[in-house]
């Protein structure tokens, strides 16, 4: 971790410098000579230095979804969403939107490593070591890729004893083995959220991150107006589908079977008495009511935390409430449960029957319980090859590291939960020596290289005209699972919570991380964490009574111990949390990440991979842990319910008074131009997801400023997404309020400024000239929403959490500027966007149509929270939202007419629906 | 005791009071002024290329299109240099064995690009866009001068902000109709600002804008 600040320059070399800085004022030194280098031949349909735009997919878990990539002179610069995918729907998430930076990423692996260095050596290594094929062994994720399974069983058939080991760290064993115990088979359930007006959510987070948020995110929004759903969630640790509740409960796991116990006996399960408090009994009764009036429109759904007895109860509430969830044919053809598979590859390789060992594009070595001694295990393989994009944990456990390429280097292919296919397309060619999975696969089963291209062509068999049809769509018609119909044949039982001792461990995918294999990638590292908005590390999450019982401090550090295993992380208090229940995240803790990502918080995969864990005590520890937050930087003075407004039902239908006449000013009041461009955004919608926080700092080049500025109070993000928690009808409400720049009519930051470097244009844009600013920060003191962000160092140039050299530059959007140490700077309503609008309609002599221009956050959202326009059209989504009595402006009392309102939250927990 | 101050010591004190006047007020004008000269906004000059293109022979003598090679003008930020592909489009035909196209030949024979060297230099935070600027009745001379004349490239205009914003605050004394914008030999008429004020209600140029700063930079 190299310091940002530097070491300290003695007087002498100080001196050097103030002389040769003198020295250099005198001669006039010329402007440096710069080429143009134009193509030899220019590719067809290519546009120098214009944006070109190629569906691909991206995966998550294994999983399939479809994307647009953004491409400048051949550089993929940014990715959006595509809305002919069924699992982007035109929105993207975190980890699509860090797909760019990755890609960059100069610790990528790039060559062959191991006892070799070249292609040869490890060829010949490889012949070798399967002169013997017997005790070959082959390591995946999840696998949905058509053509990668169509490689995987050219090599089966080369070697017939392949044995063939898949587990994914982000695991659906409970799901799996659940829709096991209650069909008698594996079933991909998938609601149809939009089609329920009630829902239970029962320890799990269809909204949180997953492949399946961006579809449920969708339609969840698409309820919020109208007749409103119920959602009642109960859970031990917030989630982003806790926040979004109506009804929330905070129950221990052991509870939450109780409550579901409860409304299942309501359908006429006759699982026994169930064990409630008073106030877990009145959520249950009526959530239990308004699942049975909502018959066939009513939902109940379960997570990953609880076990299969659950999710096979849920399947059969389901069932008898005739719920919208479709039924699909599990994607992955692997037959074993996650956990299964992982253990039995632990023992074969303790066993000695594996001799030569393939792991393709994963880490067993970070991911496994610590109990299981993989990398031990490895160690023992006389050949082992691991295929990646980092010299990772596992990469450094085996004999041999051959590079992969990045999706976006990639052709390929893969399915979606519901078997929707859309081909891996490339933006660019590999930026090292690298090939993709299905190439080392193809290799190891025929001995001859094969290229990615023909090999997914192949496994496609489309005609040229069906082939460019599926690479123009970014998702291949008619590949959708057809729902299948299952029946559950019998009521599954449910146990009992055990009397164990101690508290209840959660272990939950990171927000911000998943399970850590972007561990390397800075813009997650510092994307905030919803509720704790902690960035650089996780912390244990404890609820203030356990806190106050054990006498742990608010942001102390922790041992937590399980089992006789310990590990240290900072506390955080979170009210509304579970008593009883300490929750703390997956993905941290790299050992060999790369230099962001190793070593950053505790690694809890260590533990088990069980989500839900009893008996953990919890201790203050000697050491001191940092707790890196965003959101401490700006303390509110008891003003959440100003600033985060909470509206009733009733008042959502829209009608329409004008708005009130803005109070005087002493300040000259703005001339309006020919636009006036407003944002909107939607807090009723938003659900926390953060993609559009990713996606700014992607569109803008916003660089991050890494763990020891953020303990300093820094932060670069030019939108943040404040979480407010307040109290509503009696009950602990999280609300999330992403914040830009508010654009203010009467912008507090602009008299202030003695250079005008922050000025007005005549469109309503609060612009801020970097070439002007000499880093006064007069106009960060005066902002009252604290949007403004200043660099204190070159965060953008050549520091460590930057951007790491010329490799990442590469990333930047060639449209925007990259901002130098000592000037100030924020969200600019995605002006680069807002420009190319306008020249588009200007050169075909119109007006920019309501709709045409769209920022980069407005792009990236699931739920649509953000709009977008010109409030000079008083027939514009904006203008029109504006006069919804929902709206509200942020701190209007001050006058400073912002151009960026909101929409007030609205919580359906009146008594009547 | 002699005297501490002799009688020449007078004059030297209005020197002095004088100096501390001018020097500074002098200094000041010379730095604008030299600040504005072609010395250091590199006005007028040529560099060298690696082939001694003319466009007084393709331009001028020719009559080539500025289209013809700069394709990305109408569609880009960026007018496009053209790749070597373009050169040859009549090179692989005339002038297939001069010596001064060696360059040329050896750039398609070997996949290897020219490397010519730019002429019209922005700095990296002005946003210039070539084709707002066509399609809005901006010709290629006004910025680029008589090109048709130049035997080699020269940067024909200072290209500071003031000289941008000279035509931004008052575009109508540069407008021309749409259909002599790429016409290298136009000439105000007499009636350029009358011309100039039907031009920009006829393309809907909104002139308020033009000199915010958020037009160039971003």
């Amino acid at each position: 971790m190299s310091s940002l600040t530097g070491s300290a320059l003695d007087r002498r070399s100080a001196l050097k410098l103030l002389a040769a800085g003198m020295a250099a004022t005198m001669a006039r030194c010329s402007r440096p000579s710069e080429e143009i280098v134009p193509y030899v031949d220019m590719p067809e349909g290519l546009v120098a230095g214009e944006p070109m735009r190629f569906a691909t997919t991206l995966t998550l878990g294994g999983h399939g979804r479809g994307f647009v990539a953004v491409a400048v002179d051949g550089r993929p610069v940014k990715i959006e969403g595509n809305a002919r995918h069924p699992f982007s729907l035109g929105a993207t998430d975190i980890f699509a939107e860090a797909q760019v930076l990755s890609l960059y990423d100069p610790e990528r692996s790039g060559a062959v490593a191991g006892r070799g260095t070249t292609w040869h050596a490890f060829a010949q290594a490889w012949t070798r070591a399967t002169r013997d094929p017997s005790g070959l062994a082959l390591f995946t994720g999840r696998v949905t890729s058509p053509t990668t399974l169509v490689q995987i069983d050219a090599l089966m058939k080369r070697f017939p004893g392949l044995r063939r080991y898949r587990s994914e760290p982000i695991h659906d064993d409970a799901a799996r083995a659940g829709s096991r115990l209650a069909f008698g088979r594996v079933v991909e359930a998938l609601p149809r959220w939009a089609d329920a007006d009630a829902i239970l959510v029962l320890d799990g987070d269809p909204l949180g991150n997953g492949p399946d948020q961006l579809r449920i995110a969708r339609a969840y929004s698409t309820r919020r107006g109208g007749k409103r759903q119920r959602i009642h969630v109960a859970e031990p640790a917030w989630t982003l589908t806790g926040a979004a509740a109506d009804f929330r409960i905070a129950l221990a796991p052991g509870e939450v079977r109780e409550v579901a116990r409860k409304i299942a006996n309501d359908l006429g399960a006759g699982l026994g008495e169930p064990q409630l408090s008073d106030a877990a009994r009145k959520f249950a009764t009526r959530a239990s009511a308004e699942l049975r009036a909502a018959h066939g429109r009513a939902l109940v759904l379960t997570g990953e935390g609880q076990g299969a007895e659950l999710h096979a109860l849920c399947h059969w509430m389901n069932a008898r409430l005739a719920a919208p969830v479709d039924a699909f044919p599990s994607q992955d053809p692997v037959a074993g449960d996650h956990v299964g598979e992982m253990t039995a590859f632990a023992n074969d390789l303790h066993a000695g029957r594996i001799r030569t060992l393939l792991i393709a594009d994963a880490n067993p070595a970070y991911d496994a319980p610590d109990a299981l001694h993989i990398p031990a295990g490895i160690a023992k393989v006389p050949f082992s090859a691991h295929i990646g994009l980092y010299v990772d944990e596992t990469a450094q456990a085996c004999t041999w590291h051959l590079p992969l390429s990045h999706a976006l280097e990639s052709w390929g292919d893969a399915r979606a939960p519901d078997g929707t296919a859309s081909i891996v397309q490339p933006l660019i060619r590999p930026l090292h020596q690298t090939r993709t999975c299905d190439e080392y696969l193809a290799w190891f089963a025929t001995g001859k290289p094969a290229s990615a291209h023909a090999l997914t062509r192949a496994a496609w068999q489309a005609s040229d005209r069906n082939w460019r049809q599926m690479l123009s769509d970014g998702a291949v018609a008619n590949t959708a699972a057809k729902p299948i119909t299952v029946s559950v044949a019998r009521v599954p039982d449910l146990p009992r919570a055990g009397s164990g001792r101690g508290l209840v461990l959660r272990i939950a995918p990171d927000p911000s991380l998943g399970d850590g294999r972007h561990a390397n990638n800075a813009w997650l590292q510092e994307c905030a964490k919803p509720f704790t908005r902690q960035v650089w590390g996780n912390a244990v999450q404890i609820a203030p009574e356990d806190a106050q019982r054990l006498q742990i401090a608010d942001e102390g550090t922790v041992d937590v111990t399980l089992d006789g295993r310990t590990f240290a992380a900072p506390a955080v208090i979170v009210p509304g949390q579970a008593e009883g229940v300490i929750a703390v995240t997956l993905g941290h803790g790299r050992l060999a990440a790369g230099r962001i990502g190793t070593a950053v918080g505790a690694r809890v995969c260590g533990l088990s991979f069980a989500r839900t864990l009893s008996g953990a005590a919890v201790a203050k520890s000697a050491d001191s842990l940092p707790f890196r937050s965003l959101q401490a930087h700006t303390r509110l003075e008891g003003r959440a319910e100003d600033l985060f407004q909470i509206s009733g039902a009733h008042e959502h239908e829209p009608n329409e008074p004008g708005l009130d006449e803005p109070p005087p000013s002493i300040l000259p009041t703005p001339q309006r131009g020919e636009y006036a461009w407003a944002m909107l955004i939607d807090t009723d919608a938003c659900i926390g997801c953060n993609a559009c926080v990713v996606a700014c700092q992607a569109e803008n080049n916003v660089p991050v400023v890494g763990p020891e500025e953020v303990s300093q109070g820094r932060d670069m993000h030019w939108l943040r997404v404040d979480n407010y928690a307040l109290s509503h009808n009696g009950a602990l409400r999280h609300g999330f309020e992403p914040v830009p720049c508010m654009h203010c009519e009467l912008a507090p930051c602009e008299p202030v400024c003695p250079v005008a470097a922050s000025v007005h244009d005549h469109e309503g844009l609060n612009v801020q000239v970097y070439n002007r600013c000499i880093g006064t920060r007069f106009c960060e003191a005066n902002c009252p929403y604290k949007v403004r962000r200043f660099n204190w160092f070159d965060y953008s140039g050549d520091q460590a959490y930057a951007e790491q050299g010329p490799a990442l530059e590469q990333q930047h959007n060639p449209d925007v500027s990259a901002r130098g140490r000592g000037v100030m700077e924020k969200c600019n309503y995605c002006l680069q966007r807002v420009s190319r609008a306008r020249k588009t309609a200007e050169k075909e002599s119109r007006e920019v149509a309501d709709g045409e221009m769209v920022t980069a956050c407005q792009a990236a959202c699931p739920t649509r929270a953000i709009h977008f326009g010109n409030l000079n059209d008083a027939q514009s989504d904006v203008s029109r939202r504006r006069r919804a009595p929902r709206h509200y402006t942020l701190l209007a009392e001050l006058n400073t007419r912002p151009r960026t309102t909101y929409l007030k939250r609205v919580f359906n927990d009146g008594e009547d629906t | 005791m002699a005297q501490l101050f002799r009688p020449g010591a007078n004059s030297i004190a209005v020197v002095v009071l004088v100096a501390i006047l001018v020097v500074p007020a002098g200094a000041l004008t010379l730095t604008y002024f030299l600040w504005k000269s072609p010395y250091a906004t590199d006005q007028y000059l040529t560099p060298a290329q690696p082939v001694p293109f003319s466009h007084a022979h393709h331009a001028g003598d020719l009559g080539l299109d500025c289209r013809m090679c700069h394709t990305g003008v109408e569609k880009a930020a960026f007018a496009g240099i053209p790749a070597t592909h373009i050169c040859m489009t009549c090179h692989s035909r005339i002038w297939t064995n001069a010596g001064m196209l060696a360059p040329v030949r050896h750039s398609l024979a070997s996949d290897t690009p020219l490397h010519w060297r730019r002429v019209n230099r922005l700095p990296d935070y002005v946003f210039f866009d070539h084709s707002i600027h066509v399609a809005k009745g901006i010709g290629c001379s006004e910025c680029h001068g008589p090109v048709q004349k130049m035997a080699l490239m020269r940067q024909e205009r200072p290209l500071t902000m003031g000289w941008c914003l000279q035509c931004h605050r008052h575009v109508e004394r540069r407008i021309r109709p749409r259909d002599q914008v790429f016409n290298m030999d136009w000439r105000a008429p007499p009636d350029q600002d009358a011309m100039g004020r039907a031009l920009i209600a006829k393309y809907f140029i909104h002139t308020a804008h033009l000199t915010d700063c958020s037009t160039c930079h971003r």
